[in-house]
């Protein structure tokens, strides 16, 4: 069993006791203080919102949504990221896309940003690239209805489009179909697949 | 050139004459040739010689005759399933000759459709069918009239009909033509197409000779088994056993391709040694070239090597013995020039095409196997490719309903293991191909 | 020679009816032998060649859908060769599936991905192009199919043959091309079709009812019966705890009522469960109420008005129990039984039949209901688009127990229009129909996903309903409001 021994001994009381060492640590910001105002250090403070620092490009903010090359969206309403989001902020609505070749799209694609744990399993479970989390991270306002970010607004919206431009087009390998095989076809007999009788 | 030492050393193959009996003689295909050389008296011995229909099949049993379409099971002994139960019974002959390097079937039917009718009659008196067909091959216009003539005399003579030569015995036959499927060969696949389904085997149990075409107990013979019928009864079993090995017995055609001086239909005993079969009586390879490899028993047999052809005699036992099989009796022969790699992309593609695709090994399995071996010839392959393409086949091996399945895998597993140096070699003339490109 | 025979699997005795195949006695041990064509509602195919066993002394792996039990057999599931073929079996199913999970709604409940999970090769050797095939292909009103998903097990076939004998469906082409269609210009239409979404093992067929609306991991099954007829059906109801919204019905094996199958009709029962399509809260003349001063308002008019003058309307689509409680305690409150009509929608054919499973009598208890009434020593009068008895019963208040399911009262708002004649008519149910408004009273009831009961089917098996939490808490089933009922005019006396 491990245990902390807590000394009565007032001479190690004095050296690693809570004033002493407080003392240390206001001496500590004194000199860095001193050594700032005198520009013998330069300061780490950056100076919001004049200035605004440059996060890793990995950085985990607000989500957007992934376009494809011809600015469709990219997502298939596939509910994958909805199924791990662990603050369930995400809100779905799947619909039959009017283009032959993707077949589900999301007619509505929610997310509730004041729920959001920022956590990033989204991303982590998306199979198509499609919702990414970006450089965004001031996100304040006003009106309470800004707090759903809604598929237009993961799609298009400036602040994105400024700060990732080309990015939000993904180019994972399209799965596009065959020209061969049309699914718009009502009957396979239709299509002559080479090897009908 | 020497070869070993067999029964059949210094005779010829033309000796050896039951069901080419009639091969040179001129208008063979009529009745009366056929009557003339014993035609129809095999039928007339059993019918009004009081022979049973158990005299008969003991009397097939005796001579040992085994299948002919290829997996050689006894005749007399399948002839014997058949319950013995009162009601319709059919007799189908499996015309559908669809191995590929296989053309004997109709050489038969050249020479005389009779023969396969008398066959058949037989059978069916043996079994108690009263309606038998002969399911034919779409594509093979000419043995479609020639059965369809033959069966059309028969009737007129009175071989054919409601009271045979008098006796009481009902008959009757029909060419049915099927459409060119080679799963139509498989026994239950042709049951399948002649009951007007999809040419798809049919799960067993039950089997065929219990319930079959229409539900009814059903026998399917092979025609070259059929025609040697008649000869059987008209000389005896032990006349037949004479011919061939002690398990493999009587004569059997083989059928030769490829680059052979001599190319055709050969009627030998079985127990015949294959590599005089080429050397002598085909005359070898065309301008001397070295053999790689036989294919002894159609496109569904595993291949041989050159060496291993060596001292093998044709016969069931000799070719199982070697892991390949005798049946329908295709050699085919492949000279040195030709690549390995491209025969199992030819057969591969053949077997793909001709998959019926009910069973999931079989009908992803064909297809993948094609894809692979296609990629070879393409310079798209990789080192392993021998090997993997062998596994693939493997799995499919004993996994189906039919033998297709196996019948596509034996050649996919032993020309990628025989030749695997072979495979490993044009792959590397590609790579470098394609690097002296790049 | 004994009917039975007895073998062995995995070292496990099992004792089954002689004829019964490998897989009948391993489904009876509860052992699991991964399967994809066969199903036990259909005729064998023995076409996926996944249900590989070994059996002592066959030198081949067998398939034990087909392989018939024999005494002494010793059937092996689980040695390395067997998990081997099952291994490849699955992979050859796969290599050319599309593998478009996350937009196929099968995903969650596919076999392929429950059976790849289980015994899956899970390093697949495939590298070449997968075959490509037609997808979403419109093949009826209820289904979609995409070929390319399909394993061809042959299941919808053999459904298509065997049980509604419609044959709409056939393989076609040969090998790697095979592909499952309908024949030239039909089209699948019938009363069983959303059952080919079911035996589907993988997603090939979709159901157009459910197409892209939830994920099934997100749905909750609860046992219950189907109120669409008198068969009544055993079924799984599929609903969204989270939202409390319900999605869809599918069968529930029971060989005494349905076998394996449900009709089409019964699909749609989901519909009238959620709140979209429900009265919320009573309605007084039309202003919404307390169930608590809806019922006094009963319970006050139950009592300014005679015995003699109170009559009751019911339609056979309440549980037993409900009609118990709601005779005796208007036998208790009127001190006699009051007059009783049964209200039958005037198209009703009761006694058709349509040979699989749907019935012409669309109403869940219609033997229940008589049962009670006759122990209850009540003789109903029949309204069957004639409603001229109820008319000169001249009743001051009528207590009118609606149907639930409204798809089998298609004459309904002819019916409400009479009823609304009626002075003081109180009207149980939950309908949206504009004929209704003018009722005196309107009270919202519980539906049969939410109670508790008892429904007896045409042919006297009385099963068990089994309550999920309610879509609007304050609505109480009648059996409910009636005791209440009960409560309230004893305490007032």
């Amino acid at each position: 069993m491990a245990y902390v021994n807590v000394s009565r001994d007032p001479a190690r009381n004095l050296k690693n006791g809570y004033l002493a060492t407080s003392l240390v640590g206001m001496g500590t910001t004194l000199v860095t203080f001193a050594k700032q105002v005198f520009g013998l250090e330069e300061s780490n403070t950056v100076q919001w919102p004049e200035v605004e620092y440059q996060y890793s490009e990995r950085f985990k903010g607000a989500h957007f949504l992934t376009k494809r090359p011809d600015g469709r969206v990219r997502c298939t309403a596939c509910f994958l990221c909805a199924t791990n989001c662990p603050a369930q902020c995400i809100t779905i609505v799947a619909g039959e896309s009017p283009d032959k070749g993707v077949e589900k799209y999301p007619v509505r694609f929610e997310i509730d940003i004041l729920r959001c744990v920022f956590c990033g399993y989204c991303e982590e479970a998306c199979p198509v690239d499609a919702i990414r989390m970006g450089p965004e991270y001031s996100m304040a306002g006003l009106a309470e209805r800004k707090w759903v970010y809604t598929k237009d607004y993961l799609l298009e919206r400036d602040a994105v489009k400024r700060k990732v431009g080309e990015k939000q087009v993904s180019k994972k390998d399209e799965n596009t179909k065959h020209d061969s095989v049309d699914s718009s076809l009502p009957n396979i007999h239709a299509q002559g697949s080479g090897h009908g009788h | 050139m020497p070869v070993m030492n067999s029964p059949y050393n210094g005779r010829q193959p033309s000796e050896f004459r039951i069901l080419t009996e009639l091969e040179g003689v001129p208008n063979s295909r009529s009745l009366e040739v056929y009557k003339k050389h014993g035609g129809y008296a095999a039928l007339e011995k059993i019918l009004k010689g009081g022979m049973s229909p158990d005299d008969v099949i003991n009397l097939v049993k005796a001579s040992g005759l085994r299948g002919r379409g290829g997996a050689g099971f006894p005749t007399g002994m399948k002839w014997g399933f058949v319950p013995k139960a009162p009601g319709e019974k059919y007799l189908i002959t499996n015309f559908d000759e669809g191995e590929p390097g296989t053309y004997k079937d109709r050489y038969i039917a050249e020479l005389n459709a009779h023969m396969l009718i008398e066959g058949k009659l037989i059978g069916a008196y043996a079994i108690g069918a009263s309606k038998s067909y002969i399911y034919l091959r779409g594509e093979f216009y000419d043995e479609i009239a020639w059965c369809e003539q033959a069966i059309k005399e028969a009737y007129d003579a009175g071989y054919l009909g409601d009271n045979i030569m008098g006796t009481g015995f009902k008959h009757h036959m029909d060419v049915y033509i099927g459409a060119g499927a080679y799963i139509c060969g498989e026994e239950t696949g042709l049951i399948s197409s002649l009951e007007g389904k999809k040419g798809q085997p049919k799960l067993k149990p039950p089997f065929p000779a219990v319930k079959g075409y229409l539900g009814r107990p059903t026998i399917v013979n092979n025609v070259e088994t059929l025609a040697a019928v008649p000869w059987i009864i008209r000389n005896g079993a032990e006349a037949y056993k004479k011919f061939g090995t002690e398990k493999s017995a009587g004569t059997k055609l083989f059928n030769i391709s490829g680059p052979v001086v001599r190319p055709g239909c050969y009627e030998l005993p079985l127990g015949y040694p294959l590599k005089r079969f080429i050397y002598e009586d085909c005359g070898g390879l065309i301008g001397g070239k070295k053999l790689k490899a036989v294919i002894p028993g159609g496109a569904s047999a595993p291949v041989l090597t050159a060496a291993e052809i060596e001292n093998i005699t044709m016969d069931y036992e000799a070719f199982a013995g070697a892991g390949t099989m005798l049946g329908s009796g295709a050699v085919i022969v492949i000279p040195e020039d030709v690549s390995m790699v491209h025969v199992l992309e030819n057969l591969m593609h053949f077997f793909k095409d001709e998959s019926c695709g009910q069973c999931t090994p079989c009908r992803e399995g064909t297809g993948w196997l094609l894809k692979m071996s296609r990629d070879i010839v393409n310079g798209d392959g990789s080192p392993g490719d021998a090997e993997k393409i062998a596994d693939v086949a493997g799995k499919m091996m004993g996994r189906t309903i039919c033998t297709f399945s196996d019948a596509a895998a034996g050649p996919a597993r032993s020309i990628p293991q025989k030749f695997a140096h072979e495979f490993l070699e044009f792959y590397k003339s590609k790579q470098n191909a394609a690097q002296a490109h790049g | 020679m004994s009917n039975q025979v007895t073998l062995s699997i995995n070292n496990q005795s099992i004792t089954v009816p002689a004829g019964s195949t490998i897989m009948e006695a391993a489904q009876k041990l509860g052992v699991s032998v991964p399967h994809f064509c066969w199903h036990p509602g259909l005729s064998i195919a023995g076409v996926c060649r996944f249900c590989m066993v070994k059996v002592e002394g066959m030198p081949k792996l067998q398939i034990a859908c087909n392989t018939p039990a024999t005494e002494g057999m010793k059937v092996d599931t689980v040695s390395s060769d067997v998990k081997d073929a099952h291994k490849w079996a699955l992979e050859f199913h796969l290599i050319n599936h599309p593998l478009d999970c996350p937009i196929c709604d099968q995903a969650g409940e596919c076999e392929l991905q429950n059976y790849y999970m289980k015994v899956g090769k899970y390093q697949s050797q495939m590298e070449d192009e997968k075959v490509l095939k037609p997808k979403a292909l419109d093949v009826g009103d209820t289904l979609v199919l995409d070929t390319e998903r399909c394993i061809l097990c042959s299941r919808c076939v053999r459904f298509e043959d065997e049980v509604t004998k419609t044959s709409t469906l056939g393989i076609f082409n040969r090998g790697d091309q095979a592909t499952i269609g309908t024949y030239q210009d039909r089209k699948i239409k019938h009363n069983y079709s959303y059952n080919l979404a079911d035996i589907c093992p993988v997603g090939a067929f979709t159901a157009k009812d459910f197409r892209f609306k939830c994920r099934v991991w997100f749905l909750k099954e609860s046992k219950t019966v189907c109120p669409g007829c008198s068969t009544g059906c055993n079924v799984n109801l599929f609903q969204n705890s989270n939202q409390r919204e319900y999605y869809r019905l599918k069968p529930r094996h029971n060989a005494d009522v349905n076998g394996h199958w449900m009709c089409d009709v019964g699909r749609t029962m989901y519909e009238h469960l959620n709140a979209s399509a429900r009265l919320p809260a009573p309605l007084l003349n039309g202003e919404t109420v307390s169930a608590q001063a809806a019922l006094q308002a009963v319970t006050d008019a139950l009592k300014s008005v005679s015995a003699d003058k109170v009559a009751v309307v019911f339609t056979a689509q309440f549980t037993s129990e409900e009609y118990k409680t709601t005779l005796a305690t208007l036998k208790t409150l009127l001190k006699t039984a009051p007059k009783v009509f049964v209200w039958r929608d005037e198209s009703e054919k009761a006694e058709d039949f349509d040979g699989i499973l749907f019935r012409g009598d669309r109403n869940p208890n219609t033997r229940g209901m008589m049962d009670v009434l006759k122990e209850q020593g009540v003789t109903p009068v029949m309204l069957k688009g004639d409603f001229s008895a109820l008319a000169s019963a001249s009743a001051e208040l009528t207590l009118i127990f609606g149907p639930e399911v409204e798809a089998g009262y298609p004459n309904l708002a002819k019916a409400l229009a009479r009823f609304v004649e009626l002075k003081k008519a109180v009207y149980f149910g939950n309908t949206l129909s504009e004929s209704a408004k003018k009722m005196w009273l309107r009270m919202p009831v519980k539906v049969f996903a939410e109670k508790n009961g008892t429904f007896v089917n045409f042919n006297g098996v009385a099963q068990k309903l089994k309550a999920n939490p309610p879509v609007f808490v304050a609505v109480k089933g009648v059996d409910e409001y009636f005791s209440d009922l009960g409560k309230m005019a004893q305490a007032t006396l």
